[in-house]
C-alpha cells in the first residue's frame, strides 16, 4: 500500500473530501455508464491509497474506467501491455550504457508514472508479474542497488482476464495480497448498451470524453484525510473478528492475512467519506468487505475461475452475517 | 425438523432419572411406578421414541391413571404425597417417550423440578441431596445445550465442546459458590414443612413396641444399621466389641402368644428419671439414638439407675425433651424425633440392684402363667433343674441346656397357635425371642421370678465410640434373685446374640452412616450457631481444656493465616475483574439503537435477519421509504454517538425517539388510510 505523502495537509473536512469524491465519480460514471457501485469502489481505493484489480472478460470498459480515474485526478498514465515474453526491464526501466561518456545512466521504465496500468497482468510470466512487487508495496524501485522513489501519488491499477482463459498464469498469492481491492465489472445492463452504441458516434474512446475534476495533489490530500479516519476500538475488533471467521471458517484454506485486516481497514475509513463522516462505521467494513477479502482467500475447493469469485463472495456474505456487529 | 442433538437428550433423560431418584430413595414410590419408569429410561437411553407417533392418545391414557391414583388416595391405600410423586414419574416416563420438541423439553425439566420436590417431601436425607445435585447439574447443562442448539442455523454443526466447557465451569462455579453461601451467610432453619418419614436407607427397622410377638415370618437380625451411637466412661479402651445388654423395656406378662407388661403409664414428665439408686462405680454413657432405631424408647446399659438431660434432633434443630415412664421400666422421650441424645448411669453389671418399686400386682406377674401353656413345659423344665433352690443355678442350667439342645435359626416359624410348644418340642430351633421366652417361663413353671427383657446385645468400637446395629436387637431373660435383684440369664447361645449381617455389607453401612452423619451435621443441622463456630475458628484456636496457660498475646498464627487466605483471595478477584474487558461507556448509543429497532418491530418493521440500524436506514433511503428522512439523521447521530466519540447529550435519545414515534406514527395512519 502506498503511503501519502507525509507533508500534504489534509482536506479541511470530511464534507469537502466527500464532494471531491462524488465529484471524481460522477465523472467517471459519464465513460463507465451504469457501474455506480463499481465505480464508487474504484474510487475508494484510489482513495485509500490502494491498488486495485480489475478482473473480467475483455470488452466491458476495464481500460476506459483506468484511463478516466488518470484524466479525473490528472495522473500522469502508463499502460503497459503485459505479455508472455515482457521482461521485468521493460517494466521497471534499465541502465544505459553510453559509450560516449563510458558511463551508467538509468532509464526509468513506464511504472515512474502516478496511475500505472498493468493490462492483462496475468498474461505475463509469474517473474514478470513480481517485478511488481517492490514498487506496489514500498512506492520505489531498486534496481543494482540503487533506489528509485516512485511519483507521489502512485497507484498500480491492473486489469486481468479470468484465469481460465487461454494463455494465462495465475498471480502468486503474494501479488494478489497487494491489490487493496478486486471488482469486476461485469457486462453493463442492456439499455446502457445501446447507449454507448449511440454515443460511440461521437467520441472515438470513452476516455477522451472526461475532463479533470481533480489534482494529484487533491488526492494526497484525500489520502491524508482517509489516514487520519477515526476508528473506534470496538469497529477495529469488529474487523479482526471478520478476519479471523474467514481463518476458523470449514471452507476456506486460508483465510485472511494481517496485510488484509490493514487494508480492510483503510478501505473502511475511505469508504466512511461518501458518507461525510470522519469515523468508521460497520456498515463501512461490510461495504468494502467482499471487494478486499475476496481475492484474497484461498478456498478448500480450490478451482481457479469465476466460480470461486462468486463462491468466496458468497462465503464473505454468509461470514457478515454471523458475526456479529457491534452496536 | 432437523435431529436433536443426542447429547442434550441423554442429559435431559437423566437429569430426569436424578430427579425420580430423588422420590424413589425413600422407598416409598410404588413398584409399578418405579418399573415403568425405569424402562421408559431405559428405552430412552436407547435414542427411541416410541410414543411419538401418538402424543395425543398416549397423553389421554394418562388421565385414567390419574383417576385410579385418586381413588387409591380417596380409599386410603395410598398417601397422596406418595401418589402425586408416582404420577409424576408416569407423566416424566410418558413426555420421555415422546418426540423431542421445544416444548416436550420443558416439560420434561418441569416434571423433574416437581419430582425434586416430591422427593423433598419424601425424605431430605444424604442421598436426595445428591440426587438433587445430579439433576441440578444434568439439567443446567442440558438446557445450555438446548439454548446454543436453537441458535445454530439448521445444517451446521452445533460446537458441543465449546458450548460443554464453559457450562461445565459454570455450573461447577454455581456448586461452589451454593456451598459457600451455604457454609458462610447467616441463615433460618427453612427446611419447617419436611416431613421426615424415612432415614436414607428405607424405613426403620428396629422398632420397640408395646409387646413382643413371637411367630411371625421373615428373617431377623440381618439389619446392619447403625441404631446407636455410645461414649462411655470409664472407656474399655481396648475392647473392640462389647458383651453388653443394652435394655430397653422388660415385659412381664405371657398369653401364649406375645409379650406385654401391664404397669400403668406414669402421667409426669420429668427431664430427668431415677430409676434406682446409684452405686460407687457407675458407667457413664453419653448415647445418641440414630434415625434408623425409628422408636422413642430410651436404650441404656445393663443397668440403668439415672437418665436424662434428652435432646430431641428435629428438621429444625435440637429440643429439650422431657421423658415419660411406662411399665416395665420403659422410659419415652415425650417429643417426637429424627434421633435422641441423653444421658446414662448405669450400674456395672453383677452390682446388686434394688429392684425398682413394684406393686404387688406387678409382682405376682413375675410368676404368671398363660391359661393353655403345655403341661409338658413344667415336666421338662423339673426335669432338667431338678431339686434347685437356687433362682440364679436353677437358671443358669436350664439356660446351658437351652443352648446345648436348641438350635439357633434365624427363620421365624409363621404364625402358630403354640408358639413355645413349637419351639421346644416341634422345631426345636428358634431366635432369641425363643430362648428368652422359654427360660423365662419353664422359670415361672419351677416358682422362680422371671421376666423378659428386649433391647440390644453388644457394641462395636468405632474410633472413641460404640455402634449398636438394628440387628443386635436381643431378648433375655431377669431373673429375680431375692437380695441381689433382677440378674440377667441368657439362653440364647452366644454365637448369635449379636448382628448375623454379612460383614461387606456392614462396613458398607457403616460407610454410608458415616457420611450421613456427616451430612447430617454438617449440613441438615448445620446452623447459624455453626456458622459463627466456623468463622471463630478460622481466627482462634480450638479451646483445649488442659493447657491452662496464659493466653499469648496478639493473635494467634491462624488468625494470620486466614487473613493472608482472604487478602489473597481479594487480590486475585480485583486482578481477575480490572482484566476484564471494561463495559463500552457508550451505552447510552446502544440503548437508543435497541429502543429503536423495538419501535420499528412493534410498527411492523422489523430489521431484517443480521441487518443493523445503519443498514435499515441505509435499505429505507434507498427505496424512498416515507420513514426514510426521519431514520436517516437518527441513524446517523447514533454512528457518530457510538463510534465516532460524539457522545449523545443528556435528553437527546428521548427526543429522538419521541420523533420516531411520532414519524410512525404519521406513517402508520398515512398506510391505514392508503389501504382500501
Amino acid at each position: 500500500m502506498n503511503s501519502p505523502a507525509r507533508a500534504t495537509p489534509a482536506l479541511s473536512s470530511p464534507a469537502a473530501a466527500r464532494s471531491a469524491l462524488e465529484q471524481v465519480a460522477a465523472n467517471l460514471s459519464l465513460a463507465v455508464r451504469g457501474k455506480e457501485k463499481e465505480v464508487r469502489l474504484a474510487v475508494t481505493c484510489v482513495a485509500a491509497g490502494g491498488h486495485l484489480l480489475l478482473e473480467d472478460v475483455p470488452g466491458v470498459g476495464k481500460t476506459t474506467l483506468v484511463e478516466a480515474l488518470a484524466r479525473s485526478f490528472a495522473l500522469s498514465l502508463s499502460r503497459v501491455q503485459f505479455t508472455a515474453d515482457l521482461m521485468p526491464a521493460d517494466i521497471l526501466g534499465a541502465q544505459i550504457f553510453h559509450a560516449a561518456t563510458a558511463s551508467f545512466s538509468f532509464r526509468p521504465g513506464p511504472i515512474f508514472r502516478q496511475l500505472v496500468l498493468a493490462d492483462e497482468l496475468n498474461r505475463a510470466p509469474p517473474r514478470t508479474q513480481s517485478a511488481l512487487l517492490e514498487a506496489m508495496a514500498q512506492g520505489q524501485v531498486s534496481l543494482d542497488g540503487v533506489t528509485h522513489p516512485l511519483p507521489r501519488p502512485f497507484t498500480v491499477v491492473a486489469t486481468q482476464n479470468p484465469v481460465d482463459f487461454s494463455g494465462t498464469y495465475p498471480l502468486p498469492d503474494s501479488q494478489l495480497d497487494r491489490f487493496l481491492m478486486r471488482l469486476s465489472l461485469g457486462h453493463p445492463a442492456p439499455e446502457v448498451e445501446a447507449r454507448l452504441l449511440v454515443l460511440a458516434r461521437d467520441a472515438a474512446t470513452a476516455g477522451a470524453v472526461v475532463d479533470p475534476v481533480s489534482t494529484p495533489e487533491a488526492l494526497n490530500g484525500l489520502r491524508a484525510q482517509v489516514a487520519a479516519q477515526r476508528l473506534d476500538d470496538t469497529v477495529a475488533d469488529y474487523v479482526v473478528r471478520l478476519a479471523h471467521a474467514t481463518r476458523s471458517h470449514g471452507d476456506i484454506e486460508r483465510g485472511a492475512s494481517t496485510r488484509a485486516v490493514l487494508a480492510l481497514g483503510m478501505a473502511a475509513r475511505a469508504y466512511a467519506l461518501w458518507e461525510a463522516r470522519d469515523f468508521v462505521t460497520p456498515g463501512d467494513v461490510r461495504a468494502v468487505l467482499g471487494p478486499c477479502l475476496a481475492h484474497r482467500l484461498l478456498l478448500r475447493s480450490a478451482n481457479q475461475g469465476t466460480y470461486t469469485r462468486d463462491e468466496a463472495l458468497h462465503l464473505i456474505e454468509e461470514i457478515a452475517r454471523k458475526v456479529p456487529a457491534p452496536r | 425438523m432437523r435431529q436433536p442433538l443426542r447429547l442434550r437428550l441423554v442429559l435431559r433423560d437423566l437429569s430426569t432419572a436424578a430427579a425420580f431418584a430423588s422420590m424413589a430413595i425413600s422407598s416409598q414410590v410404588p413398584v409399578w411406578a418405579l418399573v415403568l419408569f425405569a424402562l421408559a429410561l431405559i428405552v430412552a437411553l436407547t435414542g427411541r421414541r416410541p410414543l411419538a407417533r401418538a402424543p395425543r392418545l398416549t397423553a389421554l391414557l394418562l388421565l385414567p391413571v390419574a383417576g385410579l391414583l385418586y381413588l387409591a388416595v380417596a380409599s386410603g391405600q395410598m398417601d397422596l404425597v406418595v401418589a402425586a410423586c408416582s404420577f409424576a414419574g408416569i407423566v416424566a416416563a410418558q413426555r420421555l417417550l415422546s418426540e423431542s420438541t421445544a416444548a416436550t423439553d420443558g416439560q420434561v425439566l418441569l416434571v423433574g423440578l416437581l419430582m425434586i420436590a416430591g422427593g423433598a417431601a419424601l425424605s431430605g436425607e444424604l442421598v436426595f441431596a445428591l440426587c438433587l445435585l445430579a439433576f441440578a447439574v444434568l439439567a443446567s447443562l442440558s438446557l445450555g445445550l438446548a439454548v446454543v442448539e436453537a441458535a445454530v442455523p439448521p445444517g451446521e454443526p452445533v460446537p458441543v465442546r465449546a458450548v460443554m466447557r464453559p457450562l461445565a465451569r459454570g455450573t461447577f462455579v454455581a456448586v461452589v459458590g451454593a456451598a459457600l453461601f451455604f457454609i458462610l451467610i447467616p441463615r433460618l432453619s427453612w427446611n419447617m414443612g419436611v416431613r421426615r418419614a424415612s432415614p436414607g436407607l428405607g424405613t426403620a427397622t428396629s422398632g420397640f413396641s408395646d409387646t413382643v410377638r413371637l411367630g411371625g415370618s421373615g428373617t431377623l437380625k440381618s439389619n446392619p444399621r447403625v441404631v446407636l451411637r455410645a461414649r462411655l466412661t470409664p472407656d474399655p479402651v481396648d475392647t473392640e466389641h462389647l458383651s453388653a445388654y443394652w435394655v430397653g423395656r422388660t415385659y412381664d406378662t405371657f398369653d401364649g402368644q406375645e409379650w406385654s407388661t401391664i404397669g400403668a403409664a406414669k402421667q409426669r414428665h420429668r427431664t430427668r428419671v431415677t430409676l434406682r439408686p446409684g452405686a460407687d462405680k457407675q458407667v457413664y454413657q453419653r448415647i445418641e439414638l440414630l434415625p434408623a432405631y425409628g422408636s422413642r424408647t430410651l436404650i441404656a446399659l445393663e443397668t440403668p439407675a439415672k437418665l436424662g438431660n434428652a435432646l430431641t434432633h428435629t428438621p429444625t434443630g435440637d429440643r429439650r425433651t422431657r421423658l415419660q415412664e411406662l411399665g416395665g421400666d420403659e422410659l419415652r422421650f415425650v417429643d417426637d424425633g429424627l434421633g435422641y441424645s441423653y444421658e446414662v448411669y448405669s450400674l456395672p453389671p453383677g452390682t446388686d440392684t434394688d429392684p425398682g418399686r413394684m406393686n404387688q400386682t406387678e409382682a405376682d406377674q413375675l410368676l404368671a402363667l398363660p391359661e393353655n401353656l403345655d403341661p409338658r413345659v413344667e415336666q421338662l423344665a423339673r426335669r432338667v433343674v431338678g431339686d434347685e433352690k437356687d433362682p440364679l443355678a436353677a437358671a443358669q442350667k436350664l439356660s446351658a441346656w437351652l443352648q446345648r439342645e436348641y438350635q439357633y435359626t434365624l427363620e421365624l416359624s409363621g404364625d402358630l397357635a403354640d408358639p413355645l410348644e413349637d419351639f421346644l418340642f416341634v422345631r426345636k430351633a428358634g431366635h432369641c425371642e425363643h430362648f428368652a421366652t422359654a427360660l423365662t417361663l419353664m422359670l415361672r413353671t419351677l416358682g422362680f421370678e422371671s421376666r423378659l427383657a428386649t433391647g440390644f446385645f453388644g457394641g462395636e468400637r468405632v474410633g472413641e465410640e460404640y455402634i449398636v446395629r438394628a440387628g443386635d436387637a436381643h431378648a433375655w431373660t431377669h431373673v429375680l434373685v431375692p437380695g441381689r435383684g433382677f440378674i440377667t440369664v441368657d439362653a440364647t447361645p452366644p454365637a448369635f446374640r449379636t448382628n448375623q449381617s454379612i460383614q461387606i455389607l456392614e462396613s458398607l453401612v457403616s460407610l454410608y452412616e458415616a457420611i450421613e452423619g456427616v451430612w447430617r451435621t454438617s449440613v441438615v443441622d448445620y446452623s447459624f450457631r455453626d456458622q459463627l463456630d466456623f468463622m471463630r475458628g478460622l481466627s482462634r484456636p480450638p479451646r483445649d481444656p488442659s493447657s491452662d496457660e496464659q493466653r499469648p498475646s496478639g493473635p494467634p498464627a491462624r488468625a494470620w493465616w486466614t487473613a493472608g487466605l482472604v487478602a489473597l483471595g481479594v487480590y486475585g478477584l480485583v486482578r481477575y475483574l480490572s482484566r476484564r474487558p471494561r463495559r463500552s461507556p457508550l451505552g447510552e448509543a446502544t440503548r437508543l439503537v435497541d429502543a429503536v429497532e423495538r419501535q420499528l418491530t412493534r410498527a411492523g418493521l422489523p430489521p431484517r435477519e443480521g441487518e443493523t440500524l445503519e443498514d435499515v436506514s441505509a435499505r429505507f433511503t434507498r427505496d424512498a421509504h416515507p420513514l426514510g428522512p426521519t431514520l436517516a439523521p437518527l441513524t446517523r447521530r447514533y454512528l457518530e454517538a457510538r463510534f465516532g466519540q460524539r457522545p449523545l447529550e443528556s435528553g437527546e435519545r428521548a427526543r429522538m425517539l419521541e420523533d420516531l414515534r411520532r414519524a410512525l406514527d404519521t406513517w402508520r395512519q398515512g398506510s391505514r388510510s392508503n389501504a382500501p
